[in-house]
Parts: structure tokens; C-alpha cells; sequence
């Protein structure tokens, strides 16, 4: 194997790039891949397993008794290695900016409150320099998010290569994304520099704001010719008809409960909790009401001083056994995003999840939540080719290496900016190749 | 002869006191009068030692001209018979600001220019917060809404200030009195106030309480300098006027336990003891308090309890502020347990009318009364030296003193009278008739029900039983034993009854309006006599006995008692050695004395040997964070370019719960470093995670280093467009503010050692000390080592030149991010690198930022350890330091010394940290799993041979959490429904910082500003 995997490194030109290297190119034969151990992403784990997969869709997954015409198909022996389900990042501002202190680089937040219409999927940059880093950890899927307001604009979810936004969107406009005002408030004194955190008094007048946008976008849902015409709530027409998710950010139990039943109560089809920091506390209401959540960086301290001190890393686990779909996301830390992985690794190590399950929550759930599930999430015959061969246990940081990745079959290019310039001072040193 | 001219400018301030000024005209015939009373039949409290049952007091001309049982009382006397009725001497608070003008908080915006001088005019010192000169006698007005406000709970002087910046010049005692300041100002310069709060200055510099420190303590050393000749160098008002303050008692305000030992320890560098007001939180650390030898202004300001109804509302409380709720009544009382001298300070009350409660609730909880009143008169006038003026009742002291219904202690006892400077200032009507009892009316003399008087007799309650079932309160005032009295009979009926009266002996009687005009007399006869009601049994919820106990640190997670060394065994485990020897298997390792005792195979423990099982587990050495910024109260001083002297060993927060957490992940040192404000910042503090322990027992102080700081935040490149006018804005002028800060230290050292070979040294101004040119003298001096902040690559291969041209050395370089491309150049001149694994793109010098950066530098030689900058990354180091196999393929052995003896060594303490072998420091960390795997957590965090974090008892921890907040909780609703006030459940928390954090300017991580 490791031939192969040379002999493939060496078709990506060693010269030194000055960008980000090409997509990928359709897939022109049919692949199989055999000898690893293939993770489903079910919760199956099959052993010495056979992929194949032909114009990007997978034909057969299995056993080594796995049959399909050899004579066709291009053989690539990765005995010993790990098959996953390519990742998915959510709730990412991966492709809306690059560098966070240049303002040009920066579109993910517009002016305003009410920011139904505007879309993050015409501002994915397929170029960034990020999205190269973040493929080589295994996330070949990200959903890019605007920030910021009340309504702060809708999402669409991206393969991580392509040669321009329409090319690398995988789903687009999957839903309209609302910022509840917090149950409690936070203010910082100048003065001993310390943060008072008490209720918030100003919150309701948000909430009536919000309940008159949505009930109007509602009533404008209905009318067949609407005019005048309203950008804002029109954009706003799929929640009515579940067509698009409404995913509110809301963190304290209050606010969970508080905006699912405010969301219910308006016609609203399907709502997504993010952020979640206190879920754990409404898990059996999360569950009785079928409402998921994406949790925000669980590599975070716990929000109060009186908390288990693991209680971040625990509380997929949590809601995972509570019945509660939960998604693992690196929200707007784009750059983080490449340790996606390692959130569902710590899940594993700290929480009542097993890897397996662990790994659902950044492959198989969120495809679900997004409705994207029929194509990826999972390595089963009929969904896309999206995956990655991994040296070993993707969820580890010692052996999530990736040799190979494939989106919709097409195998990508793995070089970034990062091994360019690990390859540039290698050679200045005369290092040994080590590692990836 | 000193006390002697004492005696004698006291007597000269007695005499101008009871005669109106002399050297004023008079509107109108001359008043004088002798002013002459005598108070006899009282029970006469002349010092908390002393009470006289029948005694006299005799003034005259507002001095105190005798006090005994024996007491003639010349004629021509006011004589008052107190049978039955207390005199005590009035009250004196030291922490006041009476009279004083309003102290505006200067607001600095960080969107506006800095203000880099002192906007006071004149030849005063480069500070603004630094006031020497600032007299409160000059500032002084009387204030009589104030006085009336003081004198109505026994106070009768008080020593003000102004309460403005850091050296807050002299205090002056002054009497409460309506009559002019001439009068009232009875000394000024009675003392020296010190505060590390800038006030009003609206100076940039200091804007951090390390800086505030380094303020002080340089100021000492300028006033210094100044007396010993400088004032022939320089002209300074300032420094003249601190140099006055000095032999006065010296005050010092702090906000907290944490502030007294602070403000102690400053007083011990300079042989000064403050007197210190504390924060009302010294039972949590009595024992350290105590060893300050400080005496100590308690507030009486008990916190409210919070109003936890809604339990997700409760969930926004931190245990400690329940806590702290439940046993902060009880510090006075455990301060006199601990006989820690304290007087009781007014001040920090809301509402002053609440003294006496809180007085009366600190005796409940164990203050003994003798003790209060001690704190409250004769302790704080001795510490003034004004204990032969006011505080006791004695012959030729000021005639201050209260008359009060009782024992003053006593709940209910009141203060009838309170005399300044021999004037009364009446408060309640001394021989106010006592009507309680039961009275018959009569209207037009027919009866016409009942009426009862219950309460107190200067205080009375009035309830009119009309007919059978009809119960009214009236409306009644009694003035001077005249009556009015209002009420309506019929409450659907409205309308209002009026009645006027007076008494007579047993009778109430008078004339009165009904509703319709119709005019009537009425009277109401005593038919029985008052009865007190047997006092109820005290409900109050704060009852001393069933207090929670008291947990170190004050703060979830803290232990009832400080957790102790061990002899420890830990048998059959993966013992990661560091050494030669690598990775032992079925190891065994022996713990004694806080040492590694030894390391082998088959070792039988020692009696009294505690055995662990280390069986699939592995045994690491504690992570040693090389950059951290957890338990600070503040990490930037970035007003100058150059902070050198500010010690972050001054700020360090023994409470914060990240101590803790840290612990839970494997760490068990951490350096605290300044942030990355300045070109050259402040000194570091490295500290060993002792959970419990106080900032001074945790602080390594053989660790000698310094953070210097290089690129975007050095030249204030993210701070907005004001932020261009601190030196340097260019990395060309970062340069140079190296060489002219090291060339300065040059000349310095050198003037020091000039000055100390001196043989004859009289007559000659020694050099001033300069606490930042220390700090630079040290580095060069190879006694301080630099830990720079630092990305791009020309400008750490700048660094590295001017040290070498200087002649010091770069220790370690931290961030490091592009150290990669210049690993040789440090490998070279042995430069350490400690750098994140994998961050990047957050600003443009992060750009290049690569996670192989400490693979590559590794492999060319450099000691890299990887560090977090971040509470949170700090407690996952162990993966952080795993990404450096999956990014580089390094081993896994030197993977995980990038985190343990690495950082030890760029510390220096790879002599007693870092490895595992006989002789070191028992900080070990027993791993259940790979320590580089994501799966792993340890089992236990052992500092020293104490275990600090243990998984087991870290999940009872969480149940006693939870239980005694619910204890506390279910207090907190009884404490309410009992009619105590309540505040809305809110919580503070100190910042959470990175080294990125300019106060003010950038939040907490991950959110946007």
C-alpha cells in the first residue's frame, strides 16, 4: 500500500505552489478501495472491508467476500487503514473568512437585524487557504453560516473542493438562522475587569420583534402572487413548509425551551437548537419534541464555576443516551474547524459514547439535520462516494492522518498551504520526510 | 520631649475648641456661656472595660470635666436625671469621606486617545493617581444632611479623606458637628491614605492593579531618593508631600482578603504597617490575615440574600456567593476568635440606618459586645493617637458621648441623645411618655370601643377595636404630649374621623370632627396596664449553629481542610520516566515526603503506605504549562512600552476555579506570564497548582522571568485608529526600544556600582532605584529570563541580534509560530521555543503559522514545549501535544516531553520537575489511559506527594455541590419569606485571559466586541 500512496503522491507536483491546488477531477473509473476497516457510520464497523464506488456513488460496501468486476475497476489496497464517512462540520463560517483581524477577508456578518435573504452560499469562497487545512483532518463537508442580528441570514452546505461556489455546493439554502436574546445578560466593568451575569431585562422586546417578522413571513407564505414583493419574508417561506430548517442559537435552558415552543407555536416545521451549552438540563423535552441539536465547540470550559469540570465533554454523551440527536460543531472558528474530529474523540474519552456513536455525531447526525442524508453521512450503497482513508482511528490526533479523500468519488488533492511550507523548510534543513 | 509637645499642640487644639472663634466678628451681642451639664443617675459606660451604675457626668465647655459616682455638681449646672437610661462615649469611624468633594471614577474610554501625562498643573509628580498632596483638611466642609446621618447611629468623629488614587495624601479627624469646620476640624494630617485604585486619574498608566503595585512601591523609592538629595535634582511637590506623610498612620483601602495580604505586603517592603479596611471576607483566609499583623476597618456590608425562586434563575449563583451570604455576618466574630485587632467601619452600608442591625447581627454570630464597642471607640482613637480625645469618657476629653435607652447591644435599645463637643443633638424624645396599655373610649361620652398602645414608648403602635370585629389603624402623631389621631370607621363608607387630644395623667382627652363636621368630644381611659409580651423565640434564618463550614479555597470545588502529602505506592503501572530508561512497564513508583522516593520493579511499600493499582494505567509527570494566564486578576499592564517592573506575583488568585480544572486535565504548573501589550511587559509568576493553598504558598519565586512581546499587538496594529500614539507603531520601532531600554539599564547598573564602591558616601545622592531598570539590570545580569511573545521571523531575528549585541539572552520564545523558519538561528544560540500545535489565521502574523512548526524546530535542536495561552486548551494539553505526532511524526515519547520536561527545562526547573526519578518533585499525574490519547483522563493530580485532583472524589465533590447549595438555596427563600431583602441571582466572575486581552478592548475569547 504504501507504494501506491507514494506512487499517488508523486502525480501532485512537488513544485512549490503559490495556491491552493486544483479540485479534483470527476471520477473517471470505478474504485475500489479493500483491505481496511471500513466505519460505517451507522454504528457498523466491518473489518478487512471492500468499498466500491463508480461515478461518485457508492455500488457496494462489505466483507472481503465483497464481489464486483475487478477487470473494470481501479484496485487500491489500504490494508490496515480506517474507511470513514467524510466529515461534516456545521454551523462553520468556513469559506465566509480568512484572516480575522482584515476586515476585507471577512463576510459573514452583514448590517441590520432582520437578515433573512442573505445567503452565505454566493460568498463560500472556494479559494480560502483554510478549507485545504480543514479536508486533511477528514471534514470534506462544511455548512457555511452568516453571523450576527436577530435573523442573521441563511446557510448552505459546501463539499470542502470545488472550483467556485456553485460547483462545491452540496446543499443549498438548508435553513434560516435566528439569534436568541439569552436569558441571562452579561456586562464587563472597566473597573475590577470582571463579568456580572444576571437576567437579561431586555429580552422580550427582541422576542416580539422576532414573533412579528416570522408571523408576517408566515401570512406572506400563503399569499400565491405577494405584493408588494419582500425580500425578507420571502426568504423566510421554507420554514412553513419544512423545506428548510430554522436553526436558532440559544444556550440557556430557558432559552431552548422557551424558543422551541415559540417556534411551534408560529408553523414553524423544524427547528435546530445551537449552541445548546445547558441542553442537558431539557434533554427529555429536546427528545419528546424531536428537536436536535448541534453543540457548540465542546472544547470549552464549563459556563459556570460550580459545574462538573467535564461537563462540556460529557454532555454529547448525555443527550446522545437521552435520546436527543446531537450534532458536534466548531461554529465560527473557522480556522479550528480541522479539529472537528477530536470534539467527537473527547465525546468519546470523557462522555457515556462509544466511538462509533461518536463519530455519528460528525458524520451521519448532522447530514440528518441538514437533509442531506440520503446522499452523505454514512457509507452505504446508493450515497455519495465522500470519504477519507485514515492511518488508523480518525478520532485520535495521532493516528487521524489522511492519505486519501474522496468527494463524489473524485479523489482530492491533499496538498495545503501547511505542507507547502512544512515541505519548503524541510528541504532548507535537509529534514527527513517524516510523518504526513 | 516629643510627647510633650504632643501634649501640648493637643491642648492648644482644646482650646480653640469650645469657644466659637475667636478671631471672628461677632453679628450682635457676644454669646459665650459655660456650657455647663451634668448627667446623673446614668449607668455610665466610660470605656468597654469600665461601667459606672449611678454615675455623673459633669461638662463644661464641650470638654468632659468629670465622670464618677462621686461627681459634685456646682451650681449654675444643667443637671439631667438619667435613671434608668446608658451613656456611652460616641462612636469614631477611621474609613470615612465626610466632608470631602465627590471623587469622579475616571471612565477611560478605550476608543479614545491615551492619555500618557498627568493633566494636573504644576511642579507635582509624572502621576495623576499619585496624590501625596492632597490634604482632606483643606478639602474639608461640614456636611450636616451627612452628620445628621451619622450622628443618628452614635457617631460623634470620624477620620476623613479623599478617597481619590493611589497615594491619597492625609486624612483629618473631624467632629460631627452642625457648627462651622473651624470648629469641627479637630487635627488635621492625622494620617496617610493608600489605596491601589487610581480614582479619578485619567492617566493611562497604571491600568492594571500589578501596575498600580509597581506604582506605589517606586513612589516609596523616589520619596526616597528625593530626601536623600534628589530634591536637589529635581523639584517635585509631590514627592516633598510623601515624604510628609511619612510617621503618620498609614491606612490602606482594600477590597478583599486577597487585597489585605497584597496592601501587607507591600507595607512589609518599606517597614510600614498599614492599617488596613478590608472587604468583609477575612474568615475565608484568617490564618494568613492574622500573620500580617495588620489591624484591620471591617465593613458591616453583609451581602442580601438572592432571590432564587426560579431554580434555573438560582443555577446564575456560585456556591461561594451563598456561601459567603450565610457566613459573612460572622467575620467580625472570627476575627476576635482569632484575636485579629479590628475597628467597625460605617462605611460600604448602603444605608446607614442599617448599622445597628448589622452590628447587632454580627454579636449574634459571636462577636463578643465588649469587642464591638472597643472596635467602635477606643481601638480606632489609640490608632490615631487621639485616645485622650475622644473614645472613653474621661476627664478633659472631648465631650462626645450618646444617651441611650439601654445597653446599646441590646435589640431595641435606643439612642435618645448624641452630644458633639458638649451640643446635644437630640434624635428621639428622651422622656417620651410611655401610653402603652389598654384605654376605654368614649365619644360624647358614650363608649365607643378600645384603644391599645403596644411598641415601644418612643416608638408606640395604635390599634382601635371600635366594635366587636371592627380593628383599625390609625393615623397618629405626638408631639410635645400633643395628639392627632386619624382613621375611618367604616371602610365602605368613606370618610374620615379627626380627633385632637392631649394627656393627662392616665387620660387621653380631646375634641374631634366626624365625617359630617359634626364636632364631639371623646376620651380614652387607661383600663389596663402594658404587659410586655414574652419575646419570641429569634426566627432569623443566619442562626450561627447552622452554618456551613468553611472550604479553602472559598469556591466550588475547595476542600473543608487543606489536602496533605502522602506516602504513596503506585503499583504495576505504564510509568513514563523522561529519563533514559523511557517507558517503563509494570512499573512501580514510590511517593514520600513530596519526593519521587523510587522507581522499579517489585517495590514493596512502606508502612502506612497508601497502594494504588496502576494497572493499565500510565504514570506522567504533571503537564507543565509554559504560558498561561489562568488565577490573575489582571494580565496587562500595556500603558507603556516598557512595564518591566509590574510583577504578576502580585495578582495572582488562589480562588479561581481554573486552578482546578487545570488540575482535572493533567497540569500542575503553570507560568502565569503578562500579557503581550508592550514591547517589554511584566515579570512572571510561576506557580505549582496547590488547590487551596494562597497565592504566596503556590508562587515558585526562584523562577526568575519576564515576558517581552513582539509584532502586531507591540505596535498596536489591531487596536483601532486611536491606538496611534504610543511609541513604538513599527517593528523598526521595536528595536529600538530594546536598545534604549538595555542601554539605559547599562548606565544604571553602572551608576550602582559606582555609588556602592564608594568609600565615603556622605554627601552623595545615591542613584535612584528604578524598579523597571531592576528587572532589565537583572536579564543582563543572566538573574531574569525572557519569555518573548513572538510570530514573524524578522523580527524575532532582530531580537535575537540585539541580545546578542547587548550581551543577554532570549531564553525562550513563545507563540513562536514562524520559528520554523528560523530554527537554526535559535538551535544556534540554544533559544527555546514554546508554541501553540496548530493555531493560525486569526491576524496577519499568523499567517505562515504551520501545526509542523514544532516538529521542524524540534528536529533542528530546539527545546519546544507546547503551551495553551487558554484556560481551556491548558486542560487538553495531552492532545495538543499528540498533534505534534499527527503533524510531523514526531515520537511519542518527545511528544509528550513537549509538555512536561521541556517546558521544565525552559523553566529551569528540570532539577525537580520534568521526569521521573528519585530525588524530583512528586507532581504526577496517573493517566487511565494513553496520556497522549484523546480517551485519557487522570485518576489523580499529585503535587508534591499531595493529591489535588482525584476523579473519584472529584464526582462526591459534585454531589456536596450540589447538596449544600440546595441547603443554602432553601436558606436564601426562608430568608425571604422572612422579610429579608433580596437581590436578583446574578454572579461575577473575574476575566477569563489571554495574552492577546487589552482591558477593555478585546473580550473573552471567542467572542467578537
Amino acid at each position: 500500500m504504501k507504494k501506491i500512496f507514494l506512487a499517488l503522491l508523486a502525480l501532485v507536483p512537488l513544485s512549490m505552489q503559490a495556491q491552493n491546488p486544483a479540485p479534483a477531477n470527476p471520477q473517471s473509473k470505478p474504485i475500489a478501495l479493500t483491505g481496511a476497516t471500513i466505519h460505517v457510520g451507522n454504528g457498523q464497523v466491518i473489518e478487512n472491508g471492500i468499498i466500491v464506488f463508480d461515478k461518485g456513488v457508492i455500488t457496494a460496501v462489505g466483507g472481503s467476500a465483497t464481489t464486483f468486476d475487478r477487470n473494470a475497476t481501479e484496485v487500491v489496497n489500504v490494508a490496515g487503514k480506517h474507511i470513514f464517512p467524510g466529515l461534516i462540520a456545521m454551523g462553520t463560517t468556513v469559506g465566509l473568512q480568512e484572516v480575522a483581524s482584515v476586515r476585507a477577508t471577512l463576510d459573514y456578518q452583514e448590517v441590520g437585524d432582520i437578515n433573512p435573504h442573505v445567503r452565505a452560499l454566493i460568498a463560500y469562497n472556494t479559494d480560502s487557504e483554510i478549507i485545504p487545512t480543514i479536508r486533511n483532518t477528514g471534514v470534506l463537508m462544511a455548512q457555511a453560516v452568516p453571523q450576527g442580528g436577530m435573523v442573521s441570514g441563511s446557510s448552505s452546505v459546501f463539499n470542502t473542493d470545488g472550483w467556485n461556489w456553485e460547483d462545491a455546493v452540496l446543499r443549498k439554502d438548508d435553513g434560516i438562522w435566528v439569534n436568541w436574546p439569552a436569558f441571562l445578560a452579561r456586562s464587563f466593568s472597566q473597573e475590577d475587569f470582571s463579568i456580572t451575569i444576571k437576567r437579561n431585562e431586555k429580552r422580550q422586546e427582541i422576542i416580539n420583534e422576532l414573533r412579528r417578522h416570522l408571523v408576517e413571513a408566515k401570512a406572506y407564505a400563503e399569499e400565491k402572487a405577494p405584493s408588494p414583493m419582500n425580500l425578507r419574508l420571502a426568504a423566510m417561506k421554507g420554514l412553513f413548509d419544512g423545506s428548510t430548517n430554522l436553526y436558532v442559537r440559544a444556550g440557556y435552558a430557558k432559552d431552548i425551551v422557551e424558543s422551541i415552543r415559540f417556534a411551534q407555536d408560529l408553523g414553524v416545521k423544524k427547528v435546530v437548537i445551537v449552541g445548546g451549552d445547558e441542553a442537558y438540563k431539557v434533554a427529555t423535552y429536546l427528545k419528546d419534541n424531536n428537536v436536535p441539536v448541534v453543540l457548540d465547540p465542546i472544547h470549552r470550559l464549563p459556563t459556570r464555576a460550580d459545574d462538573d469540570v467535564y461537563l462540556p465533554y460529557e454532555q454529547p454523551g448525555r443527550l446522545h443516551k437521552a435520546g436527543v440527536k446531537v450534532a458536534l460543531s466548531y461554529n465560527d472558528e473557522w480556522w479550528r474547524t480541522r479539529n472537528l474530529a477530536f470534539l467527537a474523540g473527547t465525546a468519546a474519552g470523557f462522555g457515556e459514547i462509544n466511538k462509533e456513536e461518536a463519530l455519528q455525531l460528525i458524520t451521519l447526525i448532522p447530514a440528518q439535520i441538514m437533509g442531506v442524508d440520503k446522499q452523505v453521512g454514512s457509507l452505504e450503497k446508493g450515497k455519495l462516494a465522500t470519504l477519507v482513508v485514515a492511518k488508523g482511528d480518525i478520532l485520535d490526533m495521532r493516528t487521524n492522518v489522511v492519505e486519501l479523500a474522496y468527494i463524489k468519488g473524485a479523489q482530492i488533492n491533499l496538498d495545503d498551504k501547511h505542507k507547502r511550507l512544512y515541505q519548503k523548510y524541510k528541504d532548507k534543513y535537509g529534514q527527513d520526510d517524516l510523518g504526513k | 520631649m516629643r510627647k510633650l509637645v504632643w501634649t501640648l499642640a493637643a491642648w492648644l487644639t482644646f482650646g480653640t475648641l469650645s469657644y466659637a472663634q475667636q478671631t471672628f466678628p461677632r453679628n450682635g451681642a457676644y454669646d459665650e456661656r459655660s456650657g455647663r451639664y451634668a448627667f446623673t443617675n446614668a449607668t455610665i459606660v466610660v470605656d468597654p472595660q469600665t461601667t459606672l451604675q449611678k454615675g455623673t457626668l459633669l461638662i463644661e465647655n464641650g470638654l468632659i470635666k468629670e465622670v464618677g459616682t462621686n461627681v459634685k455638681v456646682p451650681a449654675g449646672t444643667v443637671v439631667t436625671d438619667l435613671k434608668g437610661k446608658y451613656i456611652y462615649p460616641s462612636l469614631l469611624d477611621l474609613e470615612s469621606d465626610y466632608g470631602m468633594p465627590e471623587v469622579k471614577k475616571a471612565r477611560q474610554s478605550f476608543r479614545s486617545a491615551p492619555q500618557l501625562e498627568s493633566n494636573k498643573k504644576g511642579a507635582y509628580g509624572w502621576n495623576q493617581a499619585i496624590q501625596p498632596e492632597s490634604e482632606a483638611a483643606t478639602l474639608f466642609t461640614v456636611d450636616t444632611k451627612r452628620a445628621d446621618e451619622l450622628r443618628k447611629i452614635g457617631f460623634g468623629t470620624v477620620l476623613t479623606h479623599h478617597h481619590d488614587g493611589i497615594v491619597r495624601g492625609s486624612g483629618a479627624l473631624v467632629a460631627l458637628t452642625n457648627e462651622s469646620a473651624n470648629q469641627a476640624l479637630l487635627r488635621g494630617a492625622a494620617s496617610a491614605h493608600y489605596s491601589l485604585d487610581k480614582g479619578s486619574s485619567t492617566q493611562n498608566y497604571p491600568n492594571s492593579l500589578m501596575g498600580a503595585v509597581a506604582l506605589l512601591r517606586q513612589t516609596y523609592y523616589d520619596a526616597d531618593w528625593f530626601a536623600k538629595g534628589g530634591s536637589n535634582q529635581e523639584n517635585n511637590l509631590s514627592l516633598k508631600a510623601f515624604g510628609q506623610l511619612k510617621g503618620l498612620p498609614a491606612f490602606f483601602e482594600t477590597t478583599d482578603k486577597l487585597g489585605v495580604l497584597r496592601a501587607d505586603k507591600i507595607g512589609d517592603e518599606f517597614g510600614v504597617q498599614y492599617i488596613i479596611r478590608s472587604g468583609g471576607d477575612e474568615y475565608q483566609r484568617i490564618d494568613e490575615i492574622k500573620a500580617t499583623g495588620a489591624t484591620l476597618i471591617v465593613p458591616l456590608a453583609f451581602p442580601d440574600a438572592f432571590d432564587v425562586n426560579d431554580p434555573w434563575d438560582a443555577d446564575a449563583v456560585t456556591l461561594a456567593e451563598l456561601k459567603h451570604w450565610e457566613l459573612a455576618p460572622g467575620n467580625p466574630a472570627a476575627l476576635a476568635r482569632a484575636n485579629v485587632p479590628f475597628t467597625l467601619t460605617t462605611s460600604g452600608l448602603r444605608n446607614k440606618a442599617d448599622f445597628w442591625t448589622r452590628v447587632r447581627t454580627a454579636v449574634e454570630f459571636g462577636l463578643p459586645k465588649e469587642k464591638a464597642l472597643e472596635a467602635l471607640t477606643t481601638l480606632p482613637a489609640r490608632l490615631i493617637k487621639a485616645e485622650n480625645q475622644v473614645g472613653a469618657l474621661k476627664k478633659g476629653m472631648l465631650a462626645n458621648f450618646l444617651i441611650t435607652s439601654d445597653d446599646l447591644f441590646k435589640n431595641g435599645s435606643e439612642i435618645y441623645e448624641n452630644w458633639v463637643q458638649g451640643k446635644a443633638y437630640i434624635i428621639k424624645e428622651m422622656n417620651a411618655p410611655d401610653l402603652r396599655g389598654t384605654y376605654d373610649l368614649s365619644f360624647a361620652g358614650k363608649p365607643g370601643g378600645k384603644l391599645k398602645v403596644t411598641g415601644t414608648p418612643s416608638k408606640p403602635e395604635y390599634q382601635l377595636v371600635l366594635n366587636d370585629s371592627v380593628t383599625i389603624t390609625p393615623k397618629v402623631s405626638l408631639t410635645n404630649q400633643l395628639m392627632t389621631v386619624t382613621y375611618q370607621p367604616d371602610k365602605k363608607n368613606p370618610g374620615t374621623v379627626r380627633l385632637t387630644g392631649w394627656l393627662s395623667a392616665r387620660e387621653l382627652q380631646g375634641e374631634g370632627t366626624l365625617p359630617d363636621g359634626m364636632p364631639m368630644n371623646w376620651k380614652a381611659t387607661l383600663a389596663e396596664a402594658y404587659t410586655e409580651p414574652v419575646a419570641k423565640t429569634d426566627t432569623t434564618v443566619r442562626k450561627p449553629k447552622e452554618l456551613g463550614k468553611l472550604i479553602y479555597p472559598f469556591a466550588g470545588f475547595g476542600n473543608e481542610s487543606k489536602p496533605k502529602a502522602e506516602t504513596i505506592l503506585v503499583k504495576n503501572a505504564t510509568v513514563w520516566t523522561n529519563e533514559a530508561d523511557g517507558i517503563l512497564q509494570n512499573a512501580d513508583v514510590l511517593i514520600q515526603n513530596g519526593k519521587i522516593a523510587r522507581v522499579g520493579k517489585g517495590l514493596t511499600a512502606p508502612a502506612g503506605a497508601r497502594t494504588i493499582d496502576g494497572t493499565g494505567k500510565h504514570l506522567t509527570n504533571g503537564i507543565i504549562d509554559e504560558h498561561s494566564h489562568i488565577a490573575l486578576f489582571a494580565v496587562n499592564e500595556g500603558s507603556q512600552t516598557s512595564s518591566a517592573e509590574v510583577r504578576m506575583s502580585d495578582v495572582i488568585n488562589s480562588e479561581d476555579v481554573n486552578i482546578y480544572r487545570q488540575l482535572a486535565g493533567g497540569v500542575t504548573t503553570s507560568q502565569l506570564l503578562h500579557g503581550s501589550a508592550n514591547a517589554i511587559g511584566g515579570q512572571s509568576a510561576v506557580i505549582k497548582l496547590k488547590w487551596g493553598a494562597t497565592p504566596t504558598e503556590m508562587w515558585l519565586p526562584e523562577a526568575k522571568y519576564i515576558k517581552f512581546a513582539l509584532g502586531e499587538n507591540v505596535k498596536q496594529a489591531n487596536w483601532g485608529d486611536v491606538a496611534r500614539v504610543r511609541f513604538p507603531q513599527t517593528r523598526m520601532g521595536v528595536e529600538q526600544v530594546y536598545y534604549d531600554h538595555f542601554i539605559r539599564a547599562k548606565e544604571y547598573t553602572k551608576a550602582w556600582q559606582e555609588y556602592n564602591a564608594l568609600k565615603n558616601k556622605s554627601g552623595v545622592t545615591p542613584p535612584r532605584r528604578d524598579l523597571e531598570l531592576d528587572a532589565l539590570a537583572e536579564i543582563l545580569k543572566n538573574e531574569r529570563f525572557i519569555t518573548c511573545h513572538s510570530y514573524v521571523q524578522s523580527e524575532i531575528n532582530m531580537l535575537l541580534h540585539v541580545a546578542d549585541s547587548l550581551g543577554f539572552k532570549v531564553n525562550t520564545l513563545t507563540h513562536i509560530l514562524e520559528g520554523y523558519k528560523l530554527a537554526d538561528k535559535m538551535a544556534e544560540r540554544g533559544v527555546g521555543g514554546s508554541t501553540f500545535a496548530d493555531w493560525w489565521a486569526y491576524k496577519m502574523e499568523v499567517e505562515e503559522a504551520i501545526p509542523y512548526n514544532a516538529a521542524l524546530m524540534s528536529r533542528e535542536g530546539v527545546t519546544v514545549a507546547i503551551n495553551s495561552d487558554d484556560a481551556e486548551m491548558a486542560r487538553r494539553l495531552n492532545q495538543e501535544a499528540a498533534k505534534t505526532v499527527e503533524f510531523g511524526g514526531i515520537s511519542e515519547i518527545e511528544a509528550w516531553k513537549m509538555v512536561t520536561l521541556n517546558p521544565a527545562k525552559l523553566l529551569h526547573l528540570d532539577n525537580r520537575m520534568g521526569s521521573i526519578k528519585a530525588g524530583k518533585d512528586a507532581d504526577l499525574v496517573l493517566w487511565n489511559n494513553h496520556p497522549l490519547s484523546i480517551y485519557a483522563r487522570p485518576d489523580f493530580t499529585m503535587i508534591e506527594g499531595t493529591i489535588y485532583f482525584d476523579y473519584q472524589e472529584d464526582q462526591k465533590k459534585q454531589e456536596a455541590i450540589a447538596k449544600e447549595k440546595a441547603r443554602l438555596i432553601q436558606k436564601s427563600m426562608e430568608a425571604k419569606a422572612g422579610g429579608a431583602s433580596t437581590q436578583a441571582p446574578q454572579t461575577r466572575r473575574t476575566r477569563m485571559w489571554h495574552c492577546e486581552d487589552v482591558v477593555g478592548i478585546h473580550a473573552e475569547h471567542g467572542e467578537k466586541e
